[in-house]
């Protein structure tokens, strides 16, 4: 196993790890998985060793190969990455994202990339469903919000609406 | 008959003469005998009941005579006893029958006198009682003339205030109905403003229900028919055309 070479400012997260609650995940991954190597490393020098094969979970996978990173068997690089990781969840920003209907993983998955393409690297999504924004999103980050909804645009164009309308029913 | 009864013989005679006898004394002898004395006892008896008869007579008279004279006495003293007591009844009951017309008499004429007494008294009352009547009677004809005048007065007190409050009602009640045409004149004008303003109203409420009804209509008519999927490019496009300030959101 390698040392750890990246730092949290520059982790970069798979496309699998969507919002808080995966990365909440990832962390609990790494976490379990140095525990294990820990308790290995306590039997081997106890001459108590018992053979168990590690079994790394495929969102963890993925993160240290976009980060070309691997857990060593030094238990302060873990530590780093597992550090890092928990200043990730606290620092990525969050953008809140409430849709018309109920999100699957997959189109998750291309907007967080668009957004970690476009905006920030590390961004993470928080979702909510709306059903009364008809269709769209309605995106929330930590200082402003965009209206992207089919009844922001409705209610944009209500005054054009209401003026058809009364028109329409006056004659 | 022991009187004709064949009496035994006494004598002891010789059988010669009691032949003799028997001879003589024969049954159709001894029945003539006792014939003939039949007939002379009964003509005895017949005589003697003849004497016995007149003398019985005699006595007969003589004793009636005795009695009628006895009895005539008798009847004379007893008259004469009951005459006398008729007399003292009469003379006994005359003077009960007086001492109690008497006594009648005096009560009558006590009674009479309190009778009248009492009469002269009752109408010495009546006599009172209707002066008072007259007097009382005349007080109260005083007085009904008096309430009647006092009334009469007040009546036409009251005719004439009455008077007065009908010219006054009259004259309210002609104020009042120039008020009424000038509220009636005011209330149309506020109905008509009334109505011109709830008619803005309802136009109002019925364009932004309207449009509040066409957003649920296409809510209910559009929300369901796109998954995420479909929107995703829409959605992806809208971001593109934020993105610069959905950056500088995340960098502030």
């Amino acid at each position: 196993m390698t040392e750890a070479t990246a730092t949290h400012a520059t982790y970069k997260l798979p496309p699998n790890v969507v919002s808080k609650v995966d990365l909440a995940h990832l962390i609990s991954d790494a976490e379990r998985i140095d525990n294990e190597l820990t308790t290995s490393a306590v039997h081997t020098r106890t001459n108590t060793a018992i053979e168990a094969e590690l079994s790394t979970s495929e969102r963890l996978t993925a993160f240290l190969q976009v980060n070309d990173l691997q857990f060593s068997n030094n238990s302060s690089d873990r530590m780093d990455i597992i550090r890092g990781l928990r200043r990730l969840k606290d620092s990525a920003p969050v953008v809140h994202m409430t849709f018309a209907v109920e999100a699957d993983y997959e189109s998750l998955g291309q907007l967080v990339a668009w957004l970690r393409s476009n905006v920030h690297p590390q961004a993470i999504i928080a979702t909510g469903l709306q059903p009364a924004l008809i269709a769209g999103v309605y995106l929330r980050t930590s200082n402003s919000v965009h209206d992207l909804s089919l009844r922001g645009k409705i209610k944009g164009g209500r005054d054009v609406l209401i003026k058809e309308l009364v028109e329409a029913t006056r004659g | 008959m022991g009187l004709f009864q064949r009496k035994q013989d006494t004598q002891q005679g010789t059988p010669e003469e009691a032949a003799a006898v028997a001879l003589l004394f024969d049954d159709a002898f001894r029945e003539e005998l006792k014939d003939r004395g039949r007939l002379h006892f009964e003509r005895v008896i017949n005589e003697n009941a003849a004497l016995f008869k007149q003398d019985l007579d005699a006595t007969v008279a003589h004793v009636n005579t005795e009695l009628r004279q006895r009895v005539a006495r008798q009847l004379d003293s007893q008259f004469e006893e009951i005459n006398k007591v008729n007399a003292q009844l009469k003379e006994h009951i005359a003077k009960q029958l007086d001492d109690r017309f008497a006594e009648y008499d005096k009560t009558l004429r006590e009674a009479q006198d309190a009778a009248l007494q009492a009469l002269q008294r009752s109408a010495q009352a009546l006599e009172e009682q209707h002066r008072q009547l007259g007097l009382a009677l005349e007080r109260s004809i005083a007085s009904q003339d008096a309430m009647l005048t006092g009334a009469l007065e007040e009546n036409k007190a009251r005719i004439a205030s009455i008077k007065d409050a009908q010219n006054v009602a009259l004259q309210s009640l002609s104020q009042s109905a120039q008020a009424v045409q000038e509220q009636h004149q005011q209330l149309s004008v506020l109905l008509q403003k009334g109505v011109s303003d709830q008619q803005d109203m309802l136009v109002d409420a019925f364009e932004n229900n309207m449009a509040q009804i066409i957003e649920h209509y296409l809510l209910q008519a559009v929300g369901d028919q796109y998954d995420l999927k479909a929107q995703l490019p829409s959605i992806i496009k809208q971001m593109e055309a934020s993105k610069k300030a959905i950056v500088d959101d995340i960098a502030l």
